[in-house]
Parts: C-alpha cells; sequence; structure tokens
C-alpha cells in the first residue's frame, strides 16, 4: 500500500522543518473542516486540529508505514477527539452551547439567506447521531472514497452505506421543514 | 465492496440513499453502472434523483470557505520535532574524524621525534659530576 505521507512524517519525525511544514499544509485545513463539521464550534475545531498535530508530533520518530495509510491514522485521531468532546459536552451541558452570536454587520438578502442555509443544515448535521454525522462529513465534505471513510470509521463498506444512508434520510426530513421557512422568509424579504 | 455486482434499481436506489446523486461519490467499482442505469432508465428514477440532488444541493450550502488556518499552523509548527543541537549530524561525523585524526596524528609525532635536549643533559649529569664522596679529595 503507497502513502503519499510515509516520507514526510519519517523526515518531520527527525525533525525536518519543510517536511513538517508539507504535512501542515496538506493537512491542516482538512483537520479543522472535519472538526468544525463535527463540533459547529470554530474555536474547540482549532483545538481539535492542534491536539491532531501534537500527536503527529509524538508519534512521527517511530511511524511505520502499516495496516493504515497516515490519512487515515490522523482522521481516526481527529474523530476520537471529536467524540470525546460530544461526550463531556452531554455530561456537561452548558446552556449556551449551540447558540450562535448574531453578527452585527448587515448583509444583502442573497447573502444573509445563504447564510441562514448554510446555519440550518449545519444544524440538522449536529442534530444526527455522531456516526452519521461522522460519516456524512467523510464522504461528501471531505470528499473521501467509501474505503477511506469506512476505515477511518473502522466499520466494513456496508456499515458505512447504512450509516449514510440513515444521515441523508434524516437529513432530509429536517431540512424539508427548514427549505420551506427559508423559502418564506425570503419571500417576505422581497416583498418588505 | 460489491465488486461487480450487478446493477438493479433496487442497488441503485441504495447507493443513491447513501452517497447521493453525483456519481463521483459513488464506489468506483460501481460508478459506471450506476451511470449506465441512471442514463437507460431516467424516466423511473427521475424522482428519487431529483430528491438526492436537491439534498447534495443543500449541503453544499453549508459548505462556505476553506478554513482560514495561517496562525494555528505557525502554532502547530512551532511544537513539531527539530533537529538534535548541532544542527547536521554530519558536522557532528566530520569534527568526530578531525578529533580522532589529530589524536593519531600527536601519537605518531610522538614515536618519530628524536630524544629531547633535556635527556641529554640529564645524562651528562649523572655520568660526569664529580663524586662528593669524603675521601676522595687527595
Amino acid at each position: 500500500m503507497f502513502d503519499p505521507d510515509a516520507e514526510f512524517v519519517r523526515k518531520a519525525g527527525a525533525g525536518d522543518a519543510r517536511a513538517a511544514e508539507s504535512l501542515v499544509r496538506r493537512h491542516l485545513p482538512r483537520m479543522v473542516s472535519l472538526a468544525r463539521r463535527m463540533l459547529s464550534d470554530a474555536a474547540e475545531a482549532e483545538d481539535v486540529a492542534q491536539e491532531v498535530f501534537l500527536r503527529v508530533w509524538r508519534e512521527a520518530p517511530r511511524w511505520k508505514p502499516g495496516a493504515a495509510k497516515f490519512e487515515t491514522w490522523m482522521h481516526r485521531v481527529a474523530l476520537n477527539l471529536c467524540y470525546d468532546r460530544l461526550r463531556r459536552r452531554r455530561e456537561t451541558p452548558d446552556a449556551e452551547a449551540g447558540l450562535h452570536v448574531a453578527d452585527p454587520t448587515p448583509l444583502a438578502s442573497e447573502a444573509w439567506l445563504a447564510q441562514q442555509r448554510a446555519r440550518a443544515v449545519q444544524a440538522a448535521l449536529s442534530a444526527l447521531p455522531e456516526r452519521q454525522r461522522a460519516a456524512i462529513a467523510l464522504v461528501h465534505f471531505q470528499e473521501l472514497s467509501n474505503i477511506a471513510a469506512a476505515e477511518m470509521l473502522e466499520v466494513s463498506v456496508e456499515a458505512l452505506e447504512s450509516l449514510l444512508a440513515r444521515g441523508r434520510r434524516a437529513l432530509k426530513a429536517a431540512l424539508a421543514d427548514v427549505a420551506q421557512d427559508l423559502i418564506g422568509d425570503a419571500d417576505g424579504a422581497s416583498r418588505g | 465492496m460489491k465488486e461487480g455486482r450487478d446493477m438493479n434499481r433496487t442497488r441503485f436506489e441504495q447507493l443513491l440513499e447513501a452517497y447521493g446523486a453525483d456519481f463521483a461519490r459513488w464506489p468506483a467499482s460501481e460508478r459506471a453502472a450506476g451511470a449506465a442505469f441512471a442514463s437507460k432508465h431516467a424516466n423511473e428514477i427521475a424522482a428519487a434523483l431529483r430528491e438526492a440532488r436537491a439534498l447534495d444541493a443543500a449541503l453544499d450550502a453549508a459548505r462556505g470557505v476553506a478554513p482560514e488556518t495561517t496562525a494555528l499552523a505557525v502554532r502547530v509548527l512551532a511544537a513539531a520535532p527539530k533537529r538534535p543541537q548541532g544542527v547536521d549530524r554530519r558536522v557532528g561525523w566530520a569534527l568526530a574524524a578531525c578529533a580522532v585524526f589529530g589524536v593519531a596524528l600527536g601519537y605518531g609525532a610522538g614515536l618519530m621525534a628524536p630524544v629531547a635536549a633535556a635527556d641529554d643533559e640529564y645524562f651528562s649529569i649523572a655520568f660526569e659530576a664529580p663524586s662528593l664522596a669524603p675521601g676522595d679529595d687527595g
């Protein structure tokens, strides 16, 4: 199995700054995106991505290309950190969790509508069970293959398809109502 | 992976429900068969395909811009492993080689050097000095 990151990881582990930069350039934005999708919180997503890389730096000197590709291992670490944070949130509910601070900047109606849609979709994603959310984040947003996504979730491809299908069915139901509201709001805004 | 599985309406709808309407997201082994099925049975699957496209579009609406990670990258790289002190291992080997060569050179030079003048003087004093024993005077 060819792993395009293996050589960079080996060199980064030996202190090669350029190899470390290459790994960061290639993977950091993807780790942040995945964590944002899972946690719906930009600051927490950065914390998760940083923690992923601290583990990368710790493991890099003794990294051996083995059963899993480096990218697969990274995604597993990121997902597990996200699951931990989601579990802690459930155990210590925060009264302000999930509330978005209104952006005081006035937006043109199209930009406002796009922002509302994005928030509605993210809210619907956040309401999914975390494994379904992770499956959709990996396949739709991270654009990974079914095989890679199944490896990252440590399930079979059949189980991945089941997670995806259940997640998409739930989203379809949730977003049908939201879409109607958005259309109504847009009509109201255009009349006003 | 369902390698070589025949495409039929049931399987097509399973894949559509799981991966959406963009065949690029479908399993590589079933992508071509799915696209062929879709063009052959366009009328039958039109409604299901439209629904799946609508959900794909809704998800894409939440994609947003790529996160800005410049400051985070600086923090992350600050914690990356550093080379051991001495900067370059090759420099360390070169210094070690110089030290060994220097010691060997010094040892060889010591073997080949003539006896020192101070030693000559010592022998002169030992064998040529007048005796100081009593009774030797006369």
